[in-house]
Order: structure tokens, then sequence, then C-alpha cells
């Protein structure tokens, strides 16, 4: 349970910090997808489930605050949940290797999928200006970020995990 | 009745919790497309949020006066001594000025009379969040219906239009700027009332240009440098608030229309602080 609560909290606090400091020192500027690095942190560490509800609470607030479609970051986020999920398996100890691919990747994705949606479909096909512009800015400032959030969620996450000797079964689900 | 949950919760694989939260956000998009009303949850999410932004952008803007400060006082030794040089050249100087000033006043009052449109009431307020992502420039400012804002009003800073209030909640309001990606605005050449589209372009954002197009001007007045206001047409905007100025210009392929790119007045990398106006085109025309 206080597992979950604090889970929820750093969801919360990136979803603030994202929006405020990041973003605030400079309007038109690219800031760094914190939800993203929380969602494919948890969902490596943690496996699917969890991966999918941090995924959806993270999107959810992003839609809830500032979002023009409801649901729509929720199920994006909730699906690079699931598919970070996945390499779950592979997790056994602090590297970062792995969810910095991880946050670049579905990064670079899921703006992609926000340019199609949302740009492409209006006609503004000036992909190439996008890619340059922010799509790959963003990629690389979030993949610096990863590097600094990946450890402190790695150690928060190994103490509660520790805390509750309950192995990594999907606790937020069980409990 | 609890044994069974902790079944569920067991037996509930990754992929049906996918699905079952899947359909639940495609039934919020659905929900929004149909009714267009994602006002209420906003209300509630940002009641909680906006006070802890709040709290974080004063905590920043401290740290960040702190940290100027202590970098400034070489700085500023430095500079006193200079200053103190100028103090001298300027007395000097001023002496001079002051005969022109009454010529100054003179003039004032003729460009009071000038002025198109009166003063609005308006109300500062800060910027205290801005969209997570990079694709929209939007952001909410720390004032709502509580100072009396409502949607539609017009906000300015740093000597231009910077964009409109799309949401308002009692202490927090959100702003689409007039570069954002889906902004549309109607305006006009000042000089000749020539009307044109202005429109924000996310591929241009870099260079902080935004475009017009469907810009009518037969005697090819327009060129580098010609002011854009808000036009009188516009049902939201406000007659002659400034936009910016013309950057590139070029006729369409029609040879009808021109189109081309405006630099906007407005500072749109370091806003802090804006101005919204309050006052509603709508009700000021019915007044």
């Amino acid at each position: 349970m206080i597992r979950k609560i604090i889970i929820f909290i750093l969801i919360v606090a990136c979803c603030i910090l994202q929006t405020t400091v990041f973003a605030l020192q400079s309007v038109t500027s690219v800031s760094p997808n914190l939800m993203i690095i929380i969602t494919i942190s948890i969902a490596f560490m943690q496996g699917k489930k969890e991966g999918i509800l941090t995924g959806l609470i993270s999107g959810l607030l992003i839609d809830f605050t500032y979002g023009t479609v409801f649901g729509f970051y929720g199920l994006l986020y909730m699906l690079v949940g699931y598919a970070s999920g996945f390499f779950c398996q592979v997790y056994f100890d602090n590297d970062v290797k792995m969810p910095l691919i991880l946050a670049t990747v579905s990064d670079v994705l899921c703006n992609f999928i926000v340019y199609v949606v949302f740009f492409l479909l209006r006609g503004r096909l000036a992909f190439a200006r996008f890619l340059t512009g922010i799509i790959i800015p963003e990629a690389v400032y979030t993949a610096l970020m990863t590097l600094i959030l990946y450890r402190l969620f790695y150690v928060i996450n190994h103490a509660l995990v520790n805390n509750q000797k309950k192995g990594r079964q999907s606790l937020w689900i069980k409990d | 009745m609890k044994k069974n949950l902790n079944f569920l919760r067991q037996k509930l694989k990754s992929q049906h919790l996918l699905i079952i939260l899947a359909i639940i956000c495609i039934g919020l998009m659905a929900m929004t497309f149909s009714s267009g009303t994602n006002g209420s949850v906003r209300q509630v999410t940002n009641q909680f949020i906006v006070p802890f932004q709040n709290g974080v952008n004063k905590v920043g803007n401290l740290l960040g006066s702190w940290a100027s400060g202590f970098r400034n006082v070489q700085a500023l030794a430095a500079e006193n001594e200079e200053l103190k040089a100028r103090v001298g050249d300027l007395t000097e100087e001023n002496a001079r000025l002051s005969q022109s000033v009454s010529e100054l006043d003179r003039l004032e009052k003729l460009y009071a009379l000038d002025k198109e449109y009166p003063e609005y009431t308006k109300v500062a307020a800060q910027v205290i969040s801005k969209d997570p992502g990079n694709w929209y420039n939007r952001f909410v400012i720390n004032k709502g219906t509580k100072d009396n804002l409502a949607v539609d009003m017009n906000v300015i800073a740093n000597g231009g239009l910077i964009g409109i209030i799309t949401e308002v909640g009692e202490n927090w309001a959100l702003v689409e700027s007039i570069i954002d990606d889906e902004s549309n605005i109607s305006a006009m050449v000042a000089s000749t009332s020539d009307t044109c589209i202005v429109s924000g372009n996310l591929s241009r954002m870099s260079s902080g240009k935004i475009d017009f197009s469907e810009l009518r001007d037969d005697g090819n007045v327009v060129t580098e440098g010609t002011k854009i206001v808000t036009s009188s047409i516009s049902t939201k905007f406000l007659t002659g608030l400034l936009i910016g100025y013309v950057s590139e210009v070029g006729d369409d392929s029609n040879h009808l229309t021109r189109s081309g790119t405006i630099i906007p007045a407005a500072d749109f990398k370091n806003i802090r602080e804006v101005l919204v106006i309050r006052e509603l085109k709508q009700t000021r025309e019915n007044s």
C-alpha cells in the first residue's frame, strides 16, 4: 500500500516538475519527458501490470491537466508501460543501459504517434522539421534525464520492495 | 468477498488488464469527441495540482533570484564605477534634453488622441505551468474566475498579443498562445486594414516566426517590417492589438493573395508575467 502511494506521489511530482521547472526555463524550448521515464522505469523494474498502471496514471494526468482528447496520452503511455514490462525479464541490477534505450525509443515512438495523429492529419507535412526541431532534441534530453532519474527510482523502488519482502510480483494489483 | 477479489487480482493477466484499461481510455476519447466537455475533470485535477505548481514556481523564482544575486555582486561593483562616470555625462545631457520635453508633451497629447482603441482594464498574472509535451504552446496562469477572468479574454505581454484564454477555473486559466500550431486568428495590416489570417506553425518555432496567409494586398504595400494587428472582424480578439511585424512576404501561386511570416512582437521565450485584458469583444460590442 505504501509503495502504491509513494509511486503515485512520484508520478504527480514528475508531472508538476515537467510542467513547471523544466518547461518554464523557456516557454518555446524543449522539455524532457519525465512521465515516460517514470513509466518505463517502473515497468522495467516491476513488470507489465505495474507498467500498465503507471503509464495509465501518468498519461491520464497529462490528459486531465493539458490534454485536448481525454484518454489519448493515457492509452499511449499505458502501451509504453506494457511494452517496457516485457523487458522486466532481463532486469537484475541497476544497469542503466536498458532503461536508457527504452526511454529514448518510446519517447521517439510516442512523439511520432502524436505527430501523425495531431499534426500529419491536419496537413502539417514538414516531418523533417518536426523531427529535428522537437522529436530528436526531446529524445536526447529525455535520455540524459533517464541517466539521473532511473537511479533515483531504482533506489526508491529497491528500498520499498525490500521493505515488503514480497519479491517483485505485481504488488500494485495484488496487495 | 475479499478472498474473491484477491483471487481475481491474481488471475488477472496483464493482457486482460491492458485491454480493459484500453477500452476505458478509448471510451474517454469517444466521450471527449461526442460531448466536448472535458472541463469538469480538468477543474477537479487543477484544483489539486495548481497550488503545487504555484509553490514550486515560487521556490524556483526565489532560488533563481538568489543565484543570480550572488553571481552579480562582482559584476555590479565594476558596473558601479562605470555608471558613476556616466552620471556626469548624463547630467549634462539632461540639461540639454529638458528643453525638448515641452515639445514632447505636446506630441504626446496628440498621440493620446490618435490612439485607435481605448485603454482596457487589465490584470497581471503569473505563468505557473506549461504543457508537458513539446507539441503545444499552452500555459496556465495563476488567476481565474476569482479575479473575474473568463474564457476568450485576450492575453498580452511585453508589447504584443500572447494568446487567448480557452479554459478557466477558480484560480487558474489555460491560455492558448498565438504561436500554437492550432491557433488561427484574424488579423489586419495596421496601415491599410487589409485582413489576413495569422496562424502558428510549430515547424517554424525554432526561428521564432509565425505564418500569415490570405492577405489581399493589391497595392503591394506590405513589406518587411509592416505592422500586423488583430482585425476588427475577429470575434474573439479585441481590435488593434499588436501581433508583430512582417518578416517575409511573397505572392501565392494564385496571384490574388499573399502570404509570409511574421515576427511576433511579444517575446515568447521568456513569458513569466502576462496581462489579461478583462474585456470581452462580444460584451464590448453589445454595450
